[in-house]
């Protein structure tokens, strides 16, 4: 047992810096390398002291270079150490290899540095991070599809609810209004039934394009049903929102089906300071239904005295 | 469009001092309002000041960080647009450190009246080498090398910036303040700053500045160096270069005497 121990002690008090698996180097306060183990003749192909009295720049790549300007030092400058930092370092040929590197500095500016090979763990960090922007490109991937109509490309009902009810609580805070409108095209069902279901479909796609183009970008648009859509202005007052609702009449009025050219009945109401999404929502589907009642083709604004006919008040 | 208390929130905009002229000042990559802390004591005598951090930077509010909109330097331009609404600003006298040089630009060419002066500390509106004619100081590769360290790292690197930008010849005890006194950054914010500002390339917007413009570069500063600062001065009609005698990238904090002297014989003129 004792003859065991005298061997582990006689090899341990041989062993030195240069029988470490891995590179061990120290530089002074102007960066100057004034020690390196034989890690650097043995696998990384410097010749024997080639490097003492060099920069550490001559080991670094540019980028880590700026790393160890912009992390290394300001981390050592307060703590004194720093750990498991990724830098790119060159061999004597010249081939770039990532490496992990434990880093401490003492009192009188020398800095000694400790690294490992990590080209296996690089190819591990490689497809982390792959891995996750591949998860974030499908993540907005699946929350486009489900924020948006397939058809029109417009905004889909569930979206168009959640930001219709955020635009109206910023318009209260801000003390401005919104303008909502439903719009529904006029016996959308006979342009299905006479010519089928693909120009019913190219009708839906034409209108959702012309009224996306049509409005500002900070309104909201969507299909909010079939063949209705619903539009919110921002910070529109009821004379402008008339007005636009004017302006989509004839809009709407240049979109064929078949051989003719579509109509559409429009609901509009304007926000107060205590409205919420589903109060104008309600108001703005019994004004389509006033317009619908009416005659279809024709604009009706609901207002908190009763609905008024557009047509009658221009 | 978001209301004014929202954006001077979202942007942390602070105004100070009093005067006729307004200044806004704009941080550059990886740091916050707290850089021109050298310089406002003094300016803020003579100028009214609004100060600001760019949304993911600073005290911003993070939560409105959009990646699609900051993945460009327009997306960080349309908050200095922002924030000139919120104040009704017009006629201001813009200062922008290095990116944000250019982010004032796009800026001044979206609204012209926004600015009437434009003042550029050690900017740069390209990073890349485009030999013979263009030498940004760094290859493709390089840049891309430091984008995919940032990664793998995953720091907010950004906020340990200040010794890059300080310089090498800086003292230790300048250098150890600024890096403390910098908010830590995000890491996913910090890159998508870092690779807006450092794999662009807006050379071809400079003609496009109509307002005499002040540039200041440094002679040893390893982000821009001076043949950028001419580059720059010869293609800004009505531009004036000052290349001052000093090491680093952040002279606003190195030499806060010089460039204030100099901002005010500029303003005054």
């Amino acid at each position: 047992m004792k003859d065991k121990q005298t061997t582990l002690d006689s090899a341990i008090s041989t062993y030195t810096l240069n029988n470490l698996p891995n590179g061990v180097f120290i530089t002074d306060v102007s960066k100057e390398i004034v020690y390196c183990n034989d890690y650097f003749s043995t696998e990384l192909e410097w010749e024997p002291n080639a490097l003492i009295g060099k920069s550490a720049d001559i080991i670094f790549t540019l980028a880590s270079k700026v790393f160890y300007q912009t992390y290394l030092i300001p981390t050592l400058l307060h703590e004194k150490i720093c750990e498991e930092m990724q830098l790119t370092m060159i061999n004597g040929k010249g081939i770039r290899i990532p490496i992990t590197v434990n880093v401490k500095s003492d009192n009188a500016g020398l800095i000694y540095w400790s690294f490992f090979n990590a080209t296996k763990r690089d190819k591990l960090y490689e497809e982390l991070i792959q891995a996750r922007e591949t998860l974030e490109q499908q993540a907005e991937q699946l929350k486009l599809l489900a924020s948006t109509d397939e058809l029109t490309t417009l905004l889909n009902r569930r979206e168009m609810k959640y930001r219709s009810t955020l635009a109206i609580e910023l318009a209260v805070r801000s003390h401005h209004s919104v303008a909502l409108i439903q719009l529904d095209i006029d016996h959308f069902k006979k342009v299905n039934d006479v010519y089928g279901h693909p120009e019913g479909d190219r009708v839906l796609k034409e209108l959702g394009i012309r009224l996306k183009e049509f409005s500002r970008k900070t309104d909201l648009v969507s299909r909010f049903g079939g063949e209705e859509f619903l539009i919110l202005l921002n910070d529109t007052n009821q004379q402008d929102a008339i007005l636009f609702c004017q302006r989509l009449h004839q809009l709407i009025g240049e979109v064929k089906a078949g051989e003719n050219y579509i109509k559409a009945s429009i609901g509009l109401t304007i926000s107060t300071p205590d409205s919420i999404f589903k109060t104008l929502y309600a108001e703005v589907d019994a004004a389509l239904y006033k317009a619908k009642e009416s005659g279809r083709n024709k604009t009706e604004l609901y207002n908190r005295t009763g609905i008024k006919n557009l047509n009658s008040m221009l | 469009m978001p209301i004014s208390n929202d954006v001077l929130t979202r942007n942390n905009v602070k105004v100070i001092g009093t005067g006729s002229k307004t200044l806004m000042l704009a941080h550059g990559f990886g740091c916050d309002q707290n850089m021109w802390r050298f310089i406002t004591p003094v300016l803020e005598k003579k100028f009214k000041i609004v100060l600001f951090d760019y949304v993911g930077s600073g005290s911003s509010d993070l939560s409105q960080y959009d990646k699609e909109r900051y993945s460009g330097l327009e997306g960080y331009a349309k908050d200095i647009i922002e924030i000139g609404e919120a104040l009704q600003l017009s006629d201001a006298i813009f200062i922008g450190h290095s990116v944000s040089s250019i982010i004032g630009t796009l800026a001044s060419i979206e609204v012209p009246t926004l600015f009437s002066k434009m003042i550029m500390i050690c900017p740069s509106p390209c990073f890349l080498n485009f030999p013979p004619d263009y030498l940004g100081g760094f290859e493709k590769q390089d840049l891309l090398e430091l984008l995919n360290l940032m990664d793998k790292n995953y720091i907010g690197w950004a906020n340990y910036l200040a010794p890059l930008v300080m310089g090498d010849n800086n003292p230790s005890e300048l250098t150890g303040e600024l890096s403390s006194s910098f908010c830590s950054t995000d890491p996913v914010v910090a890159k998508g700053f870092a690779k807006a500002t450092f794999l662009s390339d807006y050379r071809h917007i400079l003609k496009d500045i109509k307002q005499p413009t002040l540039i200041f570069q440094s002679k040893n500063d390893s982000l821009a160096s001076p043949e950028i600062g001419r580059f720059i001065n010869e293609n800004i009609t009505g531009s004036e270069l000052e290349v001052v005698e000093a090491d680093g990238h952040c002279l606003h904090m190195t030499h806060p005497e010089q460039i204030t002297n100099s901002i005010f014989e500029y303003l005054n003129k």
